[in-house]
């Protein structure tokens, strides 16, 4: 787990509940999406009559990927270094503490995608507001409202109207910028 | 020097000096707002300055260019999200810092190092123009592959970890970039029919996903207390860097200078590699690797002033060769023809007013930017004030803000949720993502030169060692490989 050297350490608390597992779980995942992305190569043209075809590169990258991945998966190594500070963090006893908490963070990116795609940014911004500030986090309702309704009408005023930056459409966007431009 | 002198004669009028400020506020405010990045601000202005004098304009443009940079860092440091590719190594140690209390610090030295390195690369630009030049026009197509090639594996070796796990990030971050129309011959590739696909993967929603979003998580998982950011201390003295953090911060200035400029002159991501090198230096000659990536000095300080240094170092392909080394500067390129002025060689000999009165322009709009930023430190690092349960949702916004606008495309979101997961889960099980988002910038520059030069040799594998150049890229590439996969000794507890 992070942390550790090339040597054999004692279990930390955390990688006696999961020891190596997560790191060839993970692996196996690339390794699926290399073995898709071969499977998408190998029917594209590998060389054309002006030289290498639009299949090559990926031909290349994802064989290099699938052969690198089973090395991982037999020889998991050590963790990289940039982001030892927050695997060493976890450990099974805050996994069950905070698991409510995070699945309604899990919920709240959910609905950010959903919500920009068909509801807009006032909307989503709302709903992303409440749902964390009142639900994941335990404010009152109130301060969830003020938050939720400041964070969309400041999006909406200073960016969607005053900066012009492009946000997700929605009914509400559409009536206050046609009452506005 | 006497053209230097006459570059600055032009610039320290009150209309350029007014322009310069205008280019570099605006660079600062662009790169801290979510949404607008440097090339829609620079896009937007473009038409405006079709009236203003040829220098005028170039000198107000290329300040946004290079305040953004700056910007930037703000966000990466105080939120872990990164602005840009280039931004993405700061995230790892800034936010590290500011999250010790340490965030008036790691700004400053940000601030200082960036101006430092900018300030050198303009003195480096002013002398070294035209051999550099000349220097870069030997890169053909297998050295750039070779050279790609030499870059990520010294990366991977540098990351600390396992070899075979880096090189697995790498491997990913190439695969991305595949995804989408080939630019060659615009077949699909990699896209499963779906039509979002056909644009491929964005810088933008990848980095923020695998950043900003994947933070998010992480802070869920943990109680609010283990969150609790220490304080900054209060007043001015408080934002200094302490003198150990200073004297900590003057090598990997240095050393990220010199790399960032030098790795900046090639087109292509310059500046990327440069951030992702000086990282792996700084590691590397650190007496406390350890400390990297939970707060290092050395891990800011490097890579900031490498980007810098290697974003005025894109200016010598541009103004020297007419080569573009980005989207950005291909605007730029584009701002000087519409005003008629063709970069390149002759440059020097047609348009010297424009030339050096851009580079002057450089010096003083890095005095202006530290200027500008060093006393809203004390306001920035409010931000960490702020409780989770507000913070949380802000980023979550500003992130989704800086997604959607990037294309107003909705699935662009989706793509950056995925990827906050995967970042997440990747992240979790000690992978570096850092190497993914190098590894995706650099994939399409690298798949060119390999097929431009298999092109070249009808197939011939072997034009990758056809140059001097080439196969010392190459060597280099391999004894990195082979030095990685040798069993390490393991260092002796200290005490």
């Amino acid at each position: 787990m992070a942390g550790s050297g090339s040597t054999p350490q004692p279990p930390t608390q955390a990688s006696a509940v999961r020891p190596g597992s997560g790191v060839r779980l993970a692996t196996l995942a690339l390794l699926a999406t290399a073995l898709v992305g071969l499977w998408q190569a190998w029917g594209l043209e590998r060389w054309a009559l002006d030289g290498p075809g639009p299949g090559l590169w990926p031909m290349i990258v994802a064989s290099v990927c699938v052969g690198l991945a089973v090395i991982v998966l037999i020889w998991p190594g050590r963790d990289g270094a940039t982001e030892d500070g927050d695997t060493e963090t976890i450990d099974a006893a805050e996994l069950g503490r905070t698991r409510s908490t995070f699945g309604l963070y899990c919920l709240a990116l959910v609905v950010l995608a959903i919500g920009s795609a068909f509801a807009g940014f006032v909307l989503t911004a709302f709903a992303v507001s409440i749902l964390l500030v009142r639900f994941a986090e335990g404010r009152s309702w109130l301060s969830a409202l003020i938050y939720g309704a400041a964070a969309s009408v400041i999006g909406l005023v200073c960016f969607a109207w005053l900066l012009r930056v492009d946000l997700p459409t929605g009914p509400i966007e559409r009536a206050f910028l046609s009452l506005v431009r | 020097m006497e053209a230097l002198l006459n570059g600055f004669a032009i610039v320290l009028t009150a209309e350029n000096l007014l322009y310069c400020f205008i280019g570099a506020f605006l660079g600062t405010v662009v790169g801290i707002l979510p949404g607008l990045g440097p090339l829609t601000t620079i896009a937007i202005l473009l038409p405006i300055t079709f009236k203003m004098d040829v220098t005028s304009a170039i000198i107000m443009l290329s300040g946004i260019y290079y305040g953004v940079a700056y910007g930037g860092t703000v966000t990466s440091v105080l939120m872990r999200i990164p602005g840009e590719a280039s931004s993405v190594v700061t995230c790892l140690d800034g936010y590290e810092m500011a999250r010790k209390g340490r965030a008036g610090s790691a700004l400053f030295i940000a601030g200082v190092g960036s101006f430092v390195a900018g300030t050198l690369g303009v003195i480096a630009i002013s002398f070294l123009s035209p051999p550099l030049a000349k220097m870069v026009l030997a890169f053909g197509p297998s050295e750039y592959a070779m050279m790609m090639l030499a870059g990520l594996s010294m990366v991977t070796y540098m990351s600390g970890g396992s070899l075979p796990r880096a090189l697995l990030m790498a491997a990913f971050g190439l695969l991305l970039g595949t995804i989408g129309l080939d630019p060659m011959t615009m077949t699909p590739r990699l896209t499963f029919d779906i039509l979002t696909l056909a644009d491929g993967v964005n810088l933008v929603p990848l980095a923020i996903g695998l950043f900003g979003l994947s933070e998010v998580l992480f802070m869920a998982r943990k109680e609010e207390s283990e969150l609790k950011i220490l304080a900054p201390p209060k007043g001015l003295a408080g934002f200094l860097p302490t003198a150990e953090e200073a004297r900590r911060s003057v090598g990997p200035v240095g050393r990220g200078t010199v790399l960032g400029f030098l790795v900046g002159l090639l087109p292509g991501g310059g500046a990327v590699i440069a951030s992702f090198l000086s990282y792996a230096v700084e590691r590397k000659l650190s007496k406390n690797p350890e400390e990297f990536g939970k707060g290092a000095v050395e891990g800011l300080a490097g890579p900031e002033a490498a980007n810098n240094a290697g974003t005025t170092g894109a200016f010598v392909p541009l103004l020297c060769m007419g080569i573009p080394a980005n989207a950005i500067t291909a605007l730029l390129l584009g701002a000087f023809m519409i005003h008629g002025v063709a970069p390149g060689p002759q440059i020097l000999e047609r348009s010297p007013e424009v030339f050096w009165g851009v580079v002057a322009s450089m010096y003083i709009g890095n005095i202006m930017l530290l200027v500008l930023n060093l006393p809203l430190i004390g306001l920035f690092v409010k931000i960490l004030d702020i409780p989770r349960a507000y913070l949380t949702p802000m980023i979550l916004l500003v992130c989704l803000i800086g997604v959607y606008s990037n294309s107003g495309n909705p699935a662009d979101v989706v793509v950056a949720v995925v990827f906050g997961f995967v970042g997440y889960f990747l992240r979790r099980h000690g992978f570096d993502l850092g190497i993914v988002i190098l590894a995706y910038v650099l994939g399409p520059i690298f798949e060119r030169s390999v097929r431009q030069a298999l092109s070249i040799s009808d197939g011939d594998p072997m034009i990758f060692l056809h140059s001097k150049l080439s196969i010392g890229f190459a060597l280099a590439a391999a004894i990195i490989l082979i030095a990685g996969l040798w069993p390490k000794r393991t260092a002796a507890p200290k005490g």
